[in-house]
């Protein structure tokens, strides 16, 4: 524990609680705003969404290209068109959010054992190899 | 004056000290020392700057209780005997290096995630040196990932503010209904 500690303790700010809790809101408002548009506005025809910088410099898709489409798509609850959007990124958003509760929500310490399955050294190279895999291949065919 | 972190018996890091706070705390001369600029951790005796403490005017003191709230007093054993304590596991980053790497897919920020692929390699490390018993080169490992992963992290919340400045900067200019903004940006 202290060891965990004594990183943080260089770098990130220590924060009160007070803070937290006002920072946690901050976020959600955030949240909130930002799944609003993605709900009444789509990607895939609004301009006004950011571009990936990889697509426009290199003509091929990254892995994440479409997860915004997928997002929109799956607000609206139409799972295939989010599928096509992006594939990895659909099943990836569950996943993300185990990890945050893990991470900031005390699932870390509850559920040391789902931890250690779904964030382990293993699960770690998983995930970078999909992500690769997926990379290579939507471009491919 | 440089500030130092230290390995304690019980393997764990601890710091930030200044070299008269080392002191303080019981290093001795095959204490695991490091800072800023350091290629790795070395022996407390091998730093220029921490040579007085064993020089031979000095005598280590009996450890005291620490001052800080947060460090544990660990000197149980007697001075110069070795411990043979297996030190805890440093922070792995793993879920942290995970998370920063997959999140900014979804906001256009693959570069970002190259950053937190580095993180992923050196987290995946931690546990390998660990259990192979090199805890040195895990600590290391674990620092590396936390760097990293740190700047992907700061990098990353910096880009999303700066794609929802551009956002609503365009939506003021133009309304949400503007299908002509396509022609401007011509992509």
């Amino acid at each position: 524990m202290s060891c965990e500690y004594v990183q943080s303790e260089v770098v990130t700010i220590r924060v009160g609680r007070g803070a937290k809790i006002g920072l946690g809101i901050a976020i959600a408002i955030v949240a909130v705003g930002v799944l609003f548009v993605f709900y009444t506005l789509d990607p895939g025809e609004q301009p006004i969404f950011p571009r990936c910088p990889f697509l426009l410099l290199t003509g091929y898709e990254c892995p994440g290209c479409g997860s915004q489409r997928a997002i929109h798509s799956l607000l609206h609850f139409d799972f295939k068109a989010a599928f096509r959007s992006n594939a990895l990124m659909v099943p990836a958003i569950p996943y993300i959010l185990v990890g945050i509760y893990l991470q900031y929500f005390g699932g870390s310490r509850r559920h040391p054992k789902v931890e250690k399955i779904l964030y382990g050294r293993w699960s770690a190279l998983t995930v970078l190899v999909l992500v690769f895999a997926f990379w290579i291949g939507r471009n491919l065919f | 004056m440089n500030r130092y972190f230290y390995i304690d018996a019980e393997g764990k890091q601890k710091g930030t000290f200044t070299p008269m706070e080392l002191r303080e705390e019981g290093v001795r001369r095959d204490t695991l020392v490091w800072t800023q600029g350091m290629e790795q951790w070395q022996r407390a005796e091998k730093v220029d700057e921490l040579g007085f403490l064993f020089s031979g005017t000095y005598n280590p003191p009996q450890p005291e209780p620490p001052r800080s709230t947060w460090s544990q007093p660990d000197q149980t054993y007697a001075f110069g005997q070795e411990p043979h304590v297996q030190p805890t596991k440093p922070r792995t980053w793993l879920l942290e290096s995970i998370l920063v790497t997959l999140v900014p897919f979804f906001l256009c920020g693959s570069f970002l995630s190259l950053l937190g692929i580095i993180g992923i390699i050196y987290a995946a490390q931690v546990e390998s040196f660990y259990n192979r018993g090199d805890y040195q080169a895990s600590a290391e490992s674990s620092r590396s990932a936390g760097r990293w992963t740190r700047i992907a992290l700061w990098i990353a919340i910096a880009w999303v503010a700066l794609m929802i400045i551009i956002f609503v900067t365009i939506a003021l200019l133009f309304g949400f209904s503007l299908y002509e903004v396509n022609d401007l940006i011509d992509i």
